[in-house]
């Protein structure tokens, strides 16, 4: 079914937070926002939830650590074991600064390969601009119409507080 | 057996095939091809029919001495990757020590001290153990020369058996000129050639000439000979400017001697008293427990002084009571002469002055003492020595006067040997017929228009008789590299009476030899005994001493009038270089001196007060010249070394450099952008000093002639190893209340007799440990403890060594830059104390730390420990990081800096087949010699036994003359290593890091009275 | 911090800027021709390496024997310049990372180029423990990789081990945490360029970043991790590389005070080095208004704090070692300051501790001339502090005998240059062709310091 979606672009970080707020509490579901930059704040204004990529990063790092103390182990007193300088067979001292490296490698590169993953950020991808200027110096929001308890006058007026630079509509 | 003199190769060669021989002719010429070219390996199997054995091994791309192993049928003595020994005598210098040739794959690769031997007791000088890169020596000539063209020995025959013809007829004179000869069948040999002309003599002299000695005994005692001295019975020694534990007469059979009679470790520990006069300070000088130093024209007073007070002792009234007044004070030499005198017939006083009078009183002194037949044997003389420097002055009279008709010149380099070197290569001229037997075209042979070369001593029949009673065989350990031969041979040729030396030999011992031994009933048994035990003892055959002739004594005088004040010259031989016979020998040319440290190079020795007098430092160029003594006034530039320890009206310039030998060196050492070449502004390795020396009055004089030196400002760099001195810091780092490093710890006998610890630095050893002990030795552990009181710096370890391991050599730029790349190194300290200079020898090699900081921080374990205690260096892992030598605390890690070239391939032939040689960006290290450890284990297991103490001995051990090196297993707790470890001396080198090093150390012990043992080096 | 005071009163990109203004201001350089400045520098920069090039090249062929060292000084020049580098990029680290943690905004104007300047250190560090293995064909060995040499692996207990690790996580996270803050601005770029190569260019590491907010709340989320990663990983990095020597039973290198004192020495001689080319760049690219005086003051106040520390250290190491008791150790110290290489101590100590007191001055803060001179200095102070380290610790150890000196060649002497000359050959590269400010970055604080809720929203 066919549905039909707003654009409305703005130029100012506190219209932009603003009409999200606004256009929210009409109950109208907002699909994304495109923005040049992070507006602070503009997440709790969307509702977002927080990331649940701290979890990746926390889960690939412990895997690192636990594997790399583990290998150390393992190839050092088992599987070749010679005497280095006296040093007994359990060196975990040494260990240590290694199992640390390993630990933020894992963590890190998984967190950014997890991130990409998720966004769908692939080297080369062609990208959909919503409208050309917001990776410049235009925000734009883009919000579905149906369902809203407003009609299409309010709604434009309501953007224009906002001074929305243009609005239109879509139909997908 | 082993000395089958059969050394064939084919039925052909031994059937004297023409057409095989002279290929074989063409073949061995060219080793180094063998390598490199196919074409050699196809003529080499065109020329041999060989067993498939034989193509086999050449296969493998050896040098074609390979080709002396395959026999027809492999005889039973000889499997390839065996090692085998063979007893023989070493000829590097007229001592005559016992030698075990170390055979490997059909050449040998080292020599080792014959334990056996009644003269070198298992020791082996760094010249011998050198001696054996000789034989590969690709500057050797192959063939005879006439007039410099190479020659048939038919050509060189016919030629001479003319020559002689007619000067037998001639009352001219045929005149020998050689240096001593100890081989009693040359010698034999020598006289049937020359008694066939009316007018010929053999003229002998020593380049190192003892000759006064000889000649005052003659006077003394009727003999013109050289006593044995006997230093294992010398309870009391006064040596006077004799270096007998380095480079006097015989100096591995003395160092032994003396050794005997300082060892500490035994039921009676006993120590001589050890009493040093000298104008420098040598190696003996560096072992003495009371040292003084006097200019060489102040030696004549000492002595006579001696006398005097050892007559009154004896109670003899000598009229010359007022004699020169003695430099050393009186107290002191009463308390020398009443040492001497409480200790009679079991004291020895040697001189090394070549002054006759001098010599007569030091006879007179030991007569008084009642030495002779007791330390000094002169019934049983010692036959190391035998030059005239009276002959030879006559000789080159002659030679000035053109009366010599014709002149053979064996085994010395006269013209750059002599004072007058040049000159004498004008009146050679002026000799008919000369005759050489150089192996190499020194500065003489290239006079001669006969050069006979004769082989290397490792390649050639030979025997010897270094003293009264004892011979020892030479026997061939390869088959000859070339087409030379001895020189017995030729002469016995030139006298129709062609042999082979083999035949000579056998002869002269069948017919002088075996009469006078005991034992065995037949000849041929007494031969193969003599030549497995490569010596016998026989019934000494030498004029009897005549009583002492007391009319011979006169006092010494003391110094010339213009001498007082002015500087000295003191001309010595090096331990590595002597009179210069091995100067084209890379190993001693870069071994460091015992005392100074320098390579590749001598130098002006100057003490510090006199190089301030002057000006001058280390490598500061001061010109010599001499004002005093025969012939015009010579001057030589050589770079000044300052050297503490010497007398400061002393200069001392070692001889045997400047050599010609050492133009092969122009391209020894690496090539690169800074890279500085190894030769001096001359072309050679130094200056020969040479012509400094004085051959006034009957003997070669090599001290005294009085000079002037001035500092020119030109440099000339020195290559030390050793650039620090002392083991107190510089005063700005010291500390307040500072001491000396306790890394060499010494005490005195006195204080040793009241505390078995005396002189400890007080740091236990082993203390507790953070972790858990995961790593024992179960079955050996092997270790090492090194005696500081015997060693005495000769450095025949660091020879041993090179020789066994395949170290480089790197060149005098490389050794510039602290890059020497020995594994045993000796560090020598010096110590003030009242102005008199001691010093302390201390080898270093790696320690094989059990908690080895090197393994610990090597990123891919390239060196890592053994199950027997070992620190492994595992070369193609190693990536070099120089990690591990940072970490050494001892520094004995070496580091390929370059790919140090060995680009002739025949000197190669005296690699080790059991050691890696290392390749570039590695870093190696001493392993105690882990193949000897494995070789030994190799054979107690074909024995079925374990391995016994003494199975396995490292290089450095092995040669140690005065066996201050003992190695073996801590986990056998009767193995003399581990009773050393129980000493009370013992020690280990950087306790307090706790790094539990397997090498130890026993304190240095010197013979003085209680409270002067504090070390304070400084 | 003092910045943040600063941060309440005045703006942190001056002459209130528009969004466009920005993007602007930072991508109009790159799309003009390059200055003639530029080539010149460039040029020269790359010259000079290319004579490093050929001094390793030689050195590779001929052996580490063309290089001063000796037996008893194993290491001087090649791992004093590895040491040094390896601190100049710990700025740019902590600069992105640290700085962002503990909310400095005004690190937004700097922290591209730092970033950049941290690969670019680590770079020419990498090249040195490279280049100083005797056989650096076999420089992979240091890494376990399974083989079939039977078991064969590295030595895991040896600071070497650590530090290759140690090194390459900190190449790799850099790269990431630079290359992550560079996607939302190679996108401007993209919809900026028209069709052609750079644009394509662009559009390929751009990622199809298209500015939707769900990725920027991510992103963010990610950024953060990062950093918090960065942190701990930049200390730890230099801690191992002080290991190399702390862990050693060298007199002068056995010192557990050498992890936060090489931290200390490497923040303080990284900011110095960002700081140089913070005015270099604003000067030669017309970016006043971004990287302005108060970045210049701010940032000479780090070096000011971080120049106490490292004195500090220098007395503490002095005092420890003469309090020891340890006459080897005393004796280290001592000659380091009264020995044959005293000249590099005392140059050590009047660059790192004596002279960056002139920023207690502000006149002398506001001084642009003056600061650069300083901050020249002090890299050159924290070149001779390493090298005063190795080889003096070195050349006179435990035994008299085995004392040495040390002199460099001129192959050593070339490589440093080279090492110079990669740096900056990379750096004009990368002004050239990359934003040097983080435009997504600095439009988010366009309007600090001019209202106040803003700062209300961190969270």
């Amino acid at each position: 079914m066919s549905r039909r979606v707003i654009v409305a672009t703005f130029e100012g970080e506190q219209d932009i937070l603003g009409v999200t707020g606004a256009v929210r509490e009409r109950n109208l579901s907002i699909l994304d926002i495109y923005a040049p930059y992070a507006v602070h704040g503009l997440d709790k204004k969307m509702g977002l939830l927080p990331s649940r990529l701290p979890w990746v990063c926390f889960l690939l790092g412990l895997l690192g650590a636990s594997a790399k103390v583990g290998f150390e182990y393992w190839a050092s007193w088992l599987d070749w074991p010679v005497n280095v300088g006296g040093k007994p067979w359990d060196s975990l001292p040494a260990f240590v600064p290694l199992t640390f490296e390993i630990m933020v490698l894992f963590a890190g590169v998984s967190t950014v390969i997890a991130l990409f993953m998720v966004s769908g950020l692939v080297p080369g991808r062609k990208p959909q601009l919503i409208s050309p200027r917001v990776t410049n110096d235009q925000f734009a929001l883009v919000f579905e119409h149906t369902g809203g308890n407003i009609d299409i006058d309010e709604l434009h007026a309501l953007l224009q507080r906002y001074h929305a630079v243009q609005i239109e509509e879509r139909v997908e | 057996m082993a000395t089958d003199k059969q050394y064939w190769k084919s039925l052909q060669e031994r059937d004297g095939d023409e057409v095989f021989l002279r290929e074989m002719q063409q073949e061995f010429p060219e080793p180094s091809q063998e390598g490199t070219g196919g074409w050699s390996r196809r003529g080499f199997l065109r020329a041999a029919g060989f067993t498939l054995a034989g193509a086999a091994l050449t296969g493998c791309n050896r040098a074609p001495i390979e080709k002396a192993i395959p026999l027809l049928v492999q005889p039973e003595f000889l499997t390839p990757g065996r090692a085998v020994y063979y007893a023989s005598t070493c000829a590097g210098c007229a001592a005559g020590c016992g030698i075990l040739v170390k055979n490997r794959d059909g050449r040998p690769i080292k020599l080792e001290g014959n334990p056996q031997h009644p003269l070198s007791h298992g020791g082996l000088c760094a010249v011998g153990q050198a001696s054996v890169l000789g034989l590969y020596d690709s500057l050797r000539l192959r063939q005879p020369l006439i007039d410099g063209k190479k020659a048939t020995w038919a050509d060189v025959d016919t030629a001479l058996i003319a020559q002689w013809k007619e000067l037998q007829k001639s009352d001219r004179s045929v005149c020998i000129l050689s240096s001593t000869v100890t081989s009693p069948t040359r010698r034999s040999v020598i006289d049937r050639f020359l008694r066939r002309f009316q007018n010929a003599r053999q003229v002998i002299y020593d380049p190192l000439s003892s000759s006064a000695i000889l000649d005052a005994h003659e006077r003394t005692h009727g003999v013109r000979a050289l006593p044995r001295y006997r230093f294992e019975q010398a309870e009391v020694i006064v040596a006077l400017d004799a270096d007998f534990l380095g480079t006097w007469i015989s100096p591995v059979e003395f160092s032994t001697g003396y050794a005997a009679h300082r060892n500490l470790e035994t039921e009676a520990p006993h120590l001589s008293y050890h009493v040093q006069v000298e104008s420098r300070l040598s190696v003996t000088g560096s072992k003495a427990d009371q040292r003084y130093t006097l200019p060489p024209s102040q030696m004549g007073p000492v002595l006579t002084q001696l006398a005097v007070r050892i007559a009154k002792a004896a109670g003899t009234v000598t009229s010359w009571q007022a004699a020169a007044e003695s430099p050393i004070a009186s107290r002191e030499l009463d308390e020398i002469a009443n040492r001497l005198w409480e200790s009679r017939g079991r004291s020895l006083v040697i001189c090394g002055e070549q002054d006759v009078t001098a010599q007569v009183l030091c006879n007179y002194i030991n007569h008084l003492l009642g030495n002779y037949a007791n330390t000094l044997d002169l019934a049983n003389p010692s036959l190391q020595r035998q030059g005239s420097d009276q002959a030879l002055q006559v000789l080159l009279q002659d030679l000035r006067d053109g009366k010599v008709g014709a002149l053979l010149i064996d085994g010395v380099d006269p013209v750059s040997e002599l004072p007058e070197g040049e000159q004498l290569a004008g009146w050679l001229q002026r000799v008919p017929v000369k005759v050489s037997f150089q192996d190499h075209l020194d500065e003489t042979a290239r006079l001669a228009q006969y050069v006979c070369p004769t082989p290397h001593y490792l390649e050639s029949w030979s025997d010897s008789e270094p003293a009264s009673g004892i011979v020892s065989i030479t026997q061939p350990a390869i088959a000859p590299l070339g087409d030379r031969r001895p020189m017995m041979e030729s002469l016995a040729s030139w006298s129709g009476e062609a042999a082979s030396a083999y035949d000579l030999i056998r002869e002269n011992w069948r017919s002088n030899f075996f009469p006078r031994q005991k034992a065995p009933s037949s000849f041929d048994i007494f031969w193969d005994q003599s030549v497995h035990d490569g010596y016998a003892v026989i019934e000494p055959q030498s004029p009897q001493p005549k009583e002492f002739d007391l009319a011979a004594v006169h006092p010494a005088e003391g110094p010339a009038a213009g001498n007082s004040g002015s500087l000295e010259l003191v001309l010595y031989p090096k331990v590595g270089m002597l009179a210069g016979a091995h100067a084209g020998n890379p190993w001693l040319q870069e071994l460091p001196d015992p005392i100074s440290k320098v390579t590749w190079d001598n130098y002006a020795c100057l003490s510090p007060a006199t190089a301030a007098r002057l000006g001058v430092a280390d490598g500061d160029v001061v010109l010599l010249k001499a004002t005093s003594g025969a012939g015009s006034a010579q001057e030589m530039e050589l770079p000044a070394f300052v050297q503490p320890g010497q007398h400061d009206q002393v200069v001392a310039v070692a001889l045997g450099y400047g050599r010609s030998e050492t133009e092969r060196f122009a391209n020894i050492g690496p090539r690169w952008m800074e890279g500085q070449p190894t030769l001096g502004e001359n072309g050679r390795v130094g200056k020969n000093a040479a012509p400094f020396l004085e051959l006034r009055d009957g003997a070669l004089r090599y001290a005294g002639r009085s000079i002037t030196a001035t500092k020119t400002g030109r440099q000339h760099a020195l290559a030390s190893t050793q650039s620090y001195n002392s083991l107190s810091v510089p005063t700005q780092g010291a500390f307040p209340g500072w001491e000396p490093r306790p890394i060499v710890q010494e005490t005195t006998w006195a204080a040793l007799q009241q505390n078995p610890k005396a002189g400890s630095d007080g740091v236990s050893p082993a203390r507790e440990d953070l972790w858990p002990q995961d790593h024992p030795s179960p079955v050996h552990h092997w270790a090492m403890v090194i005696d500081l009181g015997a060693c005495t710096g000769c450095s025949a370890c660091v020879i041993g060594c090179q020789a066994e391991n395949n170290i480089p050599v790197v060149g005098k730029d490389e050794v510039r830059r602290k890059r020497a790349m020995h594994w045993m190194r000796i560090d020598r300290y010096y110590s003030e104390k009242a102005s008199a200079v001691e010093v302390a020898h201390q080898p270093m090699l790696c320690q094989q730390c059990q908690h080895a900081p090197c393994e610990t921080v090597c990123p891919v374990l390239a060196t890592v420990h053994s199950e027997e205690g070992l620190n492994q260096q595992i070369y193609n892992r190693c990536i070099g990081t120089r990690y591990c030598a940072n970490n050494c605390p001892y520094k004995v890690r070496r580091f390929n800096w370059f790919d140090y070239p060995r680009q002739d391939p025949f000197a190669n032939l005296v690699l080790n087949p059991d050691v890696t040689v290392r390749s570039r960006g590695i870093m190696e290290k001493c392993t105690f010699c882990v193949q000897r450890i494995q070789d030994g284990k190799a054979e107690a297991l074909r024995r079925g036994e374990s391995v016994n103490d003494g199975d396995v001995q490292t290089a450095c051990q092995q040669s140690c003359p005065t066996q201050a090196i003992v190695f073996g297993d801590r986990n056998d707790p009767n193995s003399r290593v581990s009773q050393l470890a129980n000493s009370g001396r013992y020690y280990r080198v950087l306790e307090e890091i706790n790094v539990r090093p397997s090498v130890g150390y026993l304190r240095l012990v010197r013979n003085r009275p209680a409270g002067t043992e504090e070390n304070n080096r400084g | 911090m003092a910045s943040t005071e600063i941060g309440w009163q005045t703006p942190l990109i001056q002459g209130s800027k528009r969004l466009s203004q920005v993007t602007q201001d930072v991508c109009e350089p790159l799309e003009r021709k390059a200055s003639a400045w530029w080539w010149i520098g460039f040029l020269i920069s790359l010259s000079v390496l290319m004579v490093g090039l050929a001094a390793i090249g030689y050195q590779i062929l001929t052996g580490i024997g063309t290089w001063g060292l000796n037996t008893t000084v194993g290491w001087a020049f090649d791992i004093t310049n590895f040491v040094f580098w390896i601190g100049i990029g710990h700025a740019g680290t902590l600069i992105s990372a640290i700085l962002f943690l503990l909310r400095q905004r005004w690190r937004t104007s700097v922290n591209r180029s730092a970033e950049a300047m941290t690969l670019i250190a680590v770079m020419c560090a990498g090249l040195f423990p490279l280049i100083h293995m005797g056989r650096p064909w076999l420089a992979y060995w240091v890494f376990p990789y399974p083989n079939f040499r039977g078991p064969l692996w590295i030595n895991f207990r040896s600071p070497l081990a650590w530090d290759a690790f140690a090194i390459s996580t900190y190449f790799i996270i850099s790269l990431l945490f630079w290359y992550l803050g560079l996607v939302p601005d190679l996108a401007t770029l993209r919809d900026r360029s028209e069709p052609g190569l750079r644009r394509s260019l662009f559009s390929f590491f751009s990622l199809g970043w298209n500015g939707s907010y769900r990725t920027w709340q991510r992103y963010e989320t990610v950024y953060i991790l990062l950093a918090g990663l960065a942190t701990p990983l930049v200390v730890s990095v230099h801690t191992i590389v002080s290991m190399d020597f702390a862990t050693s039973v060298v007199p002068g290198w056995h010192s557990t005070i050498f992890p936060p004192y090489f931290v200390a020495g490497a923040i303080f001689s990284g900011m110095a080095m960002v700081l140089l080319l913070m005015i270099v760049v604003r000067k030669t690219m017309h970016l006043e208004d971004y990287i302005t005086h108060r970045h210049v003051d701010v940032m000479a106040r780090i070096i000011l704090a971080t120049s106490g520390m490292v004195g500090l250290a220098y007395l503490t190491e002095l005092f420890s070692a003469l309090y020891s008791g340890n006459p080897y150790e005393q004796f280290a110290f001592l000659n380091r300051a009264l020995g044959p290489f005293a000249w590099g101590y005392w140059i050590m100590v009047s660059c790192n501790v004596v002279i960056p007191q002139l920023f207690w001055f502000r006149g002398v803060r506001s001084h642009l001339g003056v600061v650069s001179l300083i901050c020249v200095l002090v890299n050159v102070g924290m070149w001779f502090e390493r090298f005063v380290i190795i080889v003096t610790s070195l050349h006179r150890d435990y035994l008299p005998s085995s004392w040495a000196s040390y002199s460099p060649t001129s192959i050593e002497l070339a490589t440093l240059a080279g090492s110079f000359g990669l740096f900056f050959t990379l750096f004009f590269v990368f002004c050239r062709f990359l934003p040097v400010i983080a435009m997504g970055e600095v439009k988010g604080v366009l309007s600090y310091g001019t209202n106040q809720e803003e700062s209300h929203h961190e969270s």
